[in-house]
């Protein structure tokens, strides 16, 4: 939950020149969370509205986006779905609401993760620190890896199906990173939200899950049996030829 | 209106279903010990105090016994009156010839007795009759000698020998006889004839049998179709109960299905009005907490961010009461998020929105890390061997909640807890938390399971840390785990409570 022993480290490396787009229609909510994440070191832009948001992101260069769903004129997931189009910069959802629907479908629209109302602007920070942070190159050891039609070079952020490049996010890109450092491995969902997301024991297995899903229909010739992420039952997932 | 009545009467009906046993039962010990004619009377007071299915399949048997057996009464007194008279003619008739045979045989000059009985022996008599011929001044000529002229009362034979023919039933030796006399005065003599009427008796004893059957058969039926009746008519009765039952066990989209019947139509559509009412109600009120912490939740958000800046800023403030303030905001942010997040979580329960995020949980490794999650980390942790690595579909969430809020609870209210314990059992795991506190008295240990509740002696726990939804909200998580919660005595008798928690899991 909150930042891990290196955060000192990534709080001068990260944060310093971090842009971070805060898109929240709630004026007090935008300005106490501006103040607390500057704060800590970020530099953050505002939007009030969907279109807002949109138009900020074309302008100025944005590292991680904030988004909070209920917005008055395009929803949140759509922003989300909107940036995913064009870019794969980490987003973060708010939502006032913790139920499955809202946490699975902003996630479904392409949130790297998400936090519910009311958060402490610290593990806002802990989890934009863990959602920067770069795929560890010594992890995957060989700079090539191959698994059947699936090639990935970890150091060029590189993923490719059948000879074609396939296109990742981050976080995509580190949960598949993972899963090959140990191919045939089970990687359990605890492990994994340690690993990518930098939660301890108390993160929420749906963000594996959908990410997973998100995963697959990169990477899998048949996203609905698939070949190489595959689910083991009861324990968690494994990468395979 | 109509649904108010439609209350009433479904009220009134589970009261006189379920309220008057226990109370019965209840009043018998009472008074056998002090008051026993008041006993009694209360008794007979409930004896005839039966349901309305036995009422309506009484009064179809009692009206069908009643008919059947003035039916049957009816057919024999009218059959036997019938069969008697047409026995008593056809006797009279042959007794009038039988007499005239005898009349000639006595004015031809056949008066020797041995003789007389050779005729009387030869006359057609049906089977069982025999006839008897009195000449005045002589011993009677009789046919079968137990049947004297003795037999005949004498009022009879006073008429007959008046010169007037008479008919009349007798017993002789206790059996049924019909005597006819009639008086030959040209000869001076009488003639009289017995006639048996065994076989009649027979032929209306056995009449008798089958329609006393046929009343038994009748009144059986009527029994028979009382109970299906009853049944029937209180099968819409029936099906209310069960919905009001299972509208009371939550399930409040229960309806009942519309029936054409006129009489039952208004029952059915109060009911159901009624029901959609409590629902959108229920509905209405989930709705409104659920929205109010929605609500509270956004001003919260501005309140704790804008804290967290002034927090990282306290060092610098020159002001010590400025500190303390920011401290004091900080101390108590914490709890009111707590309690927003506690609030939020019941009005699921409330809503019926609560439901399970089952995943594959490690127990060992939950209740470790709830552990070091709770106020108090420290707290040793007791895992049973035979759970460890063990994986089960659990929501872990909740489970953290409960084990953490149990930490929680006693070290608010129990001196801290002095141990967390995971046990493998039967049918389960059992999950116990104990402290070192006072205790939980035997009175309290289900009141303190309730919202707000704060327990025992509330000057003790008027402390300012609890809000008293922590267990509130145990008990519900675990019971939606299907488990069970409870507060009993450590079992080493040290002073302190022990709350245990047991999950059914099946193991295979």
């Amino acid at each position: 939950m909150l930042p891990s022993d290196d955060a000192t480290d990534s709080r001068t490396i990260d944060a310093v020149g971090t842009r971070i787009l805060s898109v929240e229609d709630d004026e007090r909510i935008r300005t106490a969370v501006k103040l607390a994440l500057e704060d800590e070191g970020w530099t953050v832009d505002e939007a009030g509205t969907g279109e807002e948001a949109l138009a900020r992101f074309e302008q100025a260069p944005t590292d991680v986006v904030l988004i909070d769903i209920m917005l008055p004129d395009i929803d949140g997931f759509e922003v989300c779905r909107a940036i995913r189009r064009s870019s794969d910069v980490p987003i973060v959802m708010v939502t006032a609401r913790d139920d499955t629907h809202d946490v699975v479908a902003g996630l479904e629209a392409g949130a790297d993760d998400y936090l519910t109302k009311p958060f402490a602007p610290k593990e806002l920070s802990a989890r934009i620190r863990a959602l920067l942070r770069r795929v560890r190159t010594q992890d995957s050891g060989s700079p090539h890896l191959r698994f059947g039609d699936l090639e990935i070079v970890p150091a060029e952020g590189v993923v490719r199906r059948a000879g074609q490049d396939v296109h990742l996010t981050k976080t995509e890109f580190k949960l598949l990173v993972e899963l090959a450092s140990s191919p045939g491995r089970i990687f359990s969902r605890e492990f994994l939200l340690d690993k990518v997301w930098g939660y301890d024991y108390f993160g929420d297995g749906r963000l594996v899950d959908v990410h997973v899903r998100r995963l697959r229909t990169k990477v899998e010739a048949d996203p609905a049996n698939p070949h190489h992420v595959v689910t083991v039952r009861g324990l968690g997932y494994k990468l395979q030829t | 209106m109509t649904a108010r009545q439609a209350v009433g009467a479904s009220g009134s009906l589970t009261s006189s279903a379920t309220g008057d046993e226990p109370m019965a039962a209840a009043a018998l010990p009472a008074g056998a010990g002090d008051d026993r004619s008041g006993a009694r009377r209360r008794r007979r007071l409930h004896l005839p105090h039966l349901g309305l299915r036995a009422r309506i399949t009484l009064a179809f048997t009692l009206s069908a016994a009643l008919l059947s057996t003035l039916l049957a009464g009816t057919t024999w007194a009218l059959t036997r009156e019938s069969v008697l008279r047409q026995r008593e003619a056809a006797a009279t008739h042959q007794a009038y010839i039988n007499a005239q045979f005898m009349k000639g045989q006595l004015s031809g000059g056949v008066n020797e007795p041995d003789q007389l009985l050779a005729q009387l022996s030869s006359l057609d008599t049906g089977q069982g009759s025999r006839s008897l011929l009195q000449v005045s001044g002589q011993q009677p000529v009789n046919e079968v000698a137990s049947f004297g002229i003795d037999a005949l009362p004498a009022p009879f034979r006073r008429l007959v020998d008046g010169n007037t023919p008479a008919r009349m039933r007798i017993k002789v030796d206790g059996e049924p006889q019909l005597v006819i006399g009639i008086p030959l005065p040209s000869v001076n003599s009488a003639y009289y004839e017995f006639i048996s009427l065994d076989e009649t008796q027979s032929t209306l004893e056995s009449l008798s049998v089958s329609l006393f059957g046929a009343a038994l058969v009748t009144t059986l039926a009527g029994a028979a179709l009382g109970l299906w009746a009853s049944r029937r008519t209180l099968r819409p009765l029936a099906d209310v109960g069960v919905a009001a039952e299972a509208i009371a066990g939550g399930r409040l989209d229960t309806r009942l299905r519309q029936i054409d019947d006129p009489d039952l139509h208004v029952l059915v559509a109060s009911f159901n009005h009624m029901a959609s009412n409590l629902e959108e109600r229920i509905e209405r009120d989930g709705r409104f907490a659920s929205d109010v912490s929605h609500e509270l939740r956004s001003p919260l958000m501005t309140i704790s961010a804008s804290i967290e800046v002034l927090a990282s800023r306290r060092d610098d403030m020159p002001d010590a009461s400025a500190r303390s303030a920011v401290d004091l905001l900080v101390a108590d942010i914490g709890r009111f998020k707590q309690l927003v997040e506690d609030l939020l979580e019941i009005s699921r329960f409330d809503a019926g929105a609560a439901r399970l995020e089952l995943s594959e949980v490690r127990l060992d490794e939950l209740v470790t890390q709830a552990v070091g999650w709770s106020s108090e980390r420290s707290v040793p942790v007791d895992l049973d061997p035979a759970l460890s690595g063990v994986v089960v579909r659990a929501d872990k969430r909740r489970l953290v909640r409960v084990i953490a809020n149990l930490i929680d609870n006693a070290q608010k209210y129990g001196g801290g807890a002095t141990g967390v314990e995971l046990r493998k059992v039967s049918d389960g795991v059992r999950i116990a938390v104990e402290d070192q506190g006072p205790g939980v008295p035997a009175t309290e240990r289900d009141l303190i399971f309730d919202r707000f509740a704060r327990g025992v002696g509330a000057h003790r726990r008027s402390g300012t840390e609890g809000v008293g939804l922590g267990l509130s909200l145990v008990a519900e998580h675990v019971s939606l785990h299907k488990g069970r919660v409870w507060v009993e005595d450590r079992p080493d008798g040290a002073e302190g409570a022990r709350f245990v928690v047991e999950l059914p899991v099946a193991w295979a």
